[in-house]
């Protein structure tokens, strides 16, 4: 086996566990880009596509902090929020003359904060993921609109335009950096999931919290990594907006939590913990943004766009609890079936 | 003359990779209990569940008081009388007992559940099981052995003519086991055909009328259990006669290497100490609740333990948590496989590793893959795991296979001490004694082992030392030499006088 591996490195990237969801959501993102290039051949002109990928990076920053907490069985709600609280926290500094770099630092250790509190919640005091999280989601928000004495803010002015321009404006290589800072994000954090120890407990304790802990895992300090990376990607994505609208806005980030869970389900991330892999969420990423970018181009209103990713969201969701948790997969694995020993 | 009720005939069923049932014959008949023998893997959970409707053949015939049945479905197989009572218990803990018999088959008038005729029903049901508990009763605050007679009775109140038991008695002391066939037998007189599955082939004298022995996902015979010899039964199943069951190696007795002194950890664990040397294998023998698990934990870090000191190799060892306890050398196989012991979605090769990492990482935490494989594969040829590679998901295996898998883990490192917990539980006779000849092979490298078990025969046969525990404490110290199995009930009934024997129930 391990030499037809060598031989052969397609079958070697098939064997990666999670590959065969990932090549098959790509199929789809192929046939979406197929049918809305028929529908409207200019989306696939240079300009649209540039847009499309700068419209995607968001999504894709915030789907790997919410497949890292995923992959641990856990979910963070307040995502959105500390976007949010990014958002208005740098441009709050910036806009009372702090330097961008600087008031960049700051926001980062305030949404490291949140993240911590995610986890040590989840972790320590073992609440529900699901209102941990929420609780922290509404603070977040109140944070966000305590910054700037619940206005938005005004322009951060001409000092920010490194600032502006590093996080959103700028190119490198004909790419918007956003794109850039996206696939820098991806490239680390896919390194830190998949080839490190760290990457290796955040699947263990998704998998089995109990096993994990006998096999001398830290769970607290695991559940917290994973929700550091998912607050450090939701401030990275705060900084974007802001750099975006050159202001700070009240509900920048409003149900990115959402997004992220769909990108990362549509992906293949598992609900149920322990599975999915990084490049399921590019995937999954792109093929929100490109029913975002493909149904406006084809002029769907607003309404429409949310409804549609909606029930995509909740069918890929079903699809999981369906072939991984339900029976079909019992049926295919005996041995998987979850023991549910009444005691 | 006793009516045949299930005809399988030249059944056979394909997983991705695996042939499970490979042309497989099966008959029962009304008033008899038939055991399906096998080792782990030999397919016999797989043909229970193509007669349950869980599974669908690929092909052969299944019959059903002489009814051809085609494509089965759990309902179906409900409607005509096949029930299943599976190994894990599935049970709603926090609905009452009559609850759970009618679970999806609620009486109801009108809109509103009938809550009183279900009691009712429940009662008579119980009743006549002899079982004495009350239908309103919190599932979850009986015993595990008053559990499985609730799912008994709930496949009779289907009006069940065939059962279905896959390891019923795995969970239960020896004494709910005799509660238990007092129940088999009186099904059997009734008339009720029982299929019988289970590894402890020495208590299948007292309920079994016949046998069925499957190996590799094949029929290998079929006939009265009298006929056979217990031997015969094993040579069938393994396809090869096991000359040892219990191989013992001596080896000299060495310096101590763990000594733990008085470590206490709440009710179940109390003043608990002994010394464990090179060169010898202590086995911790007692019934159900003993405190053997819990002592076993809190040793390991995984429970908080309030006092004690535990002493490696001379030198004191401050353990906190699971990762000291590994630091340290101490290490621990857990008895729930997988429950405690398997990530079962990640890979047999992410399994092994896990504890391992910090030596399979360098100083930044990155996972050097080639060490890895290397591990994986060099545990695969240590224990003689059975796998389709080192890539697949360790619940994907069998039994006796995870066990390896969570032993394997452990001994890929140089511990110490390695303690089992129910090594050898759930998995069948080959598969037990190459856990027994790891643990001697452990004992001549001058590592500790420490194992609790509670089949009697297995902790006779191969300790060096046994300690006995009883309600949290240690009550006795055996020479398995010298003592009987009656000598360690004894001490593992001795309760302190002022606490009352507790009620099971």
């Amino acid at each position: 086996m391990e030499k037809s591996e060598k031989r052969n490195p397609f079958r070697k990237v098939m064997a990666v566990r999670g590959m065969g969801q990932v090549v098959t959501v790509s199929v789809g993102l192929v046939v979406l880009c197929v049918v809305f290039g028929i529908l409207n051949p200019s989306f696939f002109s240079s300009k649209n596509v540039g847009n499309l990928l700068r419209q995607i990076a968001p999504t894709l920053i915030i789907g790997i902090g919410q497949s890292f907490v995923l992959i641990t069985g856990n979910i963070d709600l307040s995502i959105g929020s500390v976007v949010g609280m990014s958002c208005m926290l740098s441009a709050t500094m910036m806009t009372k003359g702090v330097n961008p770099w600087v008031a960049v630092l700051i926001t980062l250790a305030c949404c490291i904060a949140v993240g911590l509190v995610n986890g040590e919640l989840v972790a320590r005091c073992k609440l529900p993921p699901f209102i941990a999280t929420l609780g922290t989601m509404t603070i977040a928000r109140g944070i966000a609109q305590i910054a700037n004495n619940n206005y938005n803010t005004d322009s951060i002015g001409e000092g920010a335009e490194t600032f502006r321009n590093f996080f959103y404006y700028g190119k490198v290589l004909g790419l918007y950096n956003t794109i850039w800072i996206a696939a820098a994000l991806w490239l680390i954090f896919n390194f830190l999931l998949s080839r490190t120890r760290t990457g290796r407990h955040i699947y263990a304790v998704g998998s089995n919290l109990e096993a994990s802990k006998l096999s001398g895992v830290n769970i607290i300090r695991t559940t917290n990594n994973a929700y550091l990376v998912s607050a450090i990607c939701a401030c990275a994505v705060g900084l974007i907006i802001c750099a975006t609208s050159g202001m700070g806005t009240m509900d920048a980030g409003n149900s990115y939590e959402m997004y992220a869970v769909a990108a990362s389900v549509i992906g293949g991330v598992s609900t149920l913990g322990g599975q999915g892999i990084l490049l399921g969420t590019v995937i999954g990423a792109s093929i929100w943004g490109v029913l975002q970018n493909g149904l406006q181009f084809a002029g769907a209103p607003v309404a429409i766009r949310n409804i549609v990713i909606g029930i995509i969201v909740v069918v890929s969701v079903l699809m999981d609890v369906v072939l991984r948790g339900g029976k079909p997969r019992r049926t295919a694995k005996d041995k998987t079936a979850p023991a549910k020993a009444a005691s | 003359m006793q009516k045949t009720v299930v005809q399988l005939s030249h059944i056979n069923k394909t997983f991705p990779g695996v042939k499970a049932l490979d042309d497989v014959s099966f008959d029962l008949r009304s008033g008899e209990v038939m055991a399906l023998l096998g080792e782990n893997g030999a397919g016999k959970s797989t043909l229970m569940k193509i007669l349950s409707g869980v599974y669908m053949r690929d092909s052969g015939s299944v019959k059903i008081f002489d009814e051809e049945v085609g494509d089965l479905t759990p309902k179906k197989a409900q409607e005509l009388g096949v029930a299943i009572i599976h190994q894990e218990l599935n049970m709603c803990a926090h609905l009452s007992v009559a609850e759970n018999i009618f679970l999806g088959r609620e009486k109801v008038k009108g809109i509103l559940l009938s809550s009183h005729e279900m009691n009712e029903e429940a009662k008579k049901v119980l009743q006549r099981l002899n079982i004495n508990i009350d239908p309103e009763t919190i599932v979850g605050d009986l015993a595990v052995s008053k559990q499985q007679m609730i799912e008994i009775a709930k496949a009779l109140s289907t009006n069940a003519r065939i059962l279905i038991m896959d390891e019923p008695t795995s969970a239960l002391t020896s004494k709910e086991i005799d509660d238990l066939f007092v129940i088999i037998h009186k099904l059997r007189n009734e008339g009720c055909a029982i299929v019988y599955i289970s590894h402890r082939l020495e208590e299948l004298q007292h309920v079994v009328d016949r046998v069925t022995i499957m190996r590799d996902g094949k029929f290998i015979t079929s006939g009265n259990f009298a006929d056979f010899t217990m031997n015969e039964i094993i040579a069938n199943m393994v396809g090869r006669e096991i000359k040892e069951k219990f191989p013992r190696v001596q080896c000299p007795v060495g310096d101590t290497i763990l000594k733990v002194e008085h470590l206490n950890a709440g009710r179940m664990v109390r003043d608990i100490s002994f010394e464990l040397h090179a060169g010898e294998i202590v086995g911790i023998a007692g019934l159900m609740g003993a405190g053997r698990t819990e002592t076993t934990r809190a040793l390991f870090g995984a429970d908080v333990s309030e006092s004690g000191t535990v002493t490696l190799d001379g030198k004191p060892v401050a353990i906190h948590c699971p990762a000291d306890a590994i630091r340290a050398g101490i290490v621990l196989a857990p008895e729930d496989r997988k429950k405690d012991g398997l990530c079962t979605k990640l890979s047999i090769r992410e399994n092994i590793a896990l504890p391992n990492l910090d030596l399979l990482c360098n100083k930044f935490g990155v996972v050097n893959r080639k060490k890895e494989h290397e591990m994986a594969q060099k545990a695969q040829q240590d224990l003689a795991i059975k796998m389709a590679g080192a890539e697949v998901d360790a619940g994907s295996l069998s039994g006796g296979n995870q066990q390896k898998v969570v032993v394997a883990k452990w001994l890929a490192r140089n511990s110490r001490v390695v303690i089992f917990d129910e090594p050898t539980r759930g998995i069948d006779v080959a598969a037990k004694v190459e856990i027994y000849n790891l643990m001697n092979e452990l004992k001549q490298n001058g590592i500790g082992v420490l194992f609790v078990s509670s089949e009697m025969p297995e902790v006779l046969g191969i300790a060096d030392r046994i300690l006995v525990m009883c309600d949290g404490r240690i009550t006795g110290e055996l020479d398995p030499a010298k003592t009987t199995q009656n000598e360690v009930l004894e001490y593992a009934t001795r309760f302190e006088s002022k606490f009352s024997k507790p009620q099971l129930a």
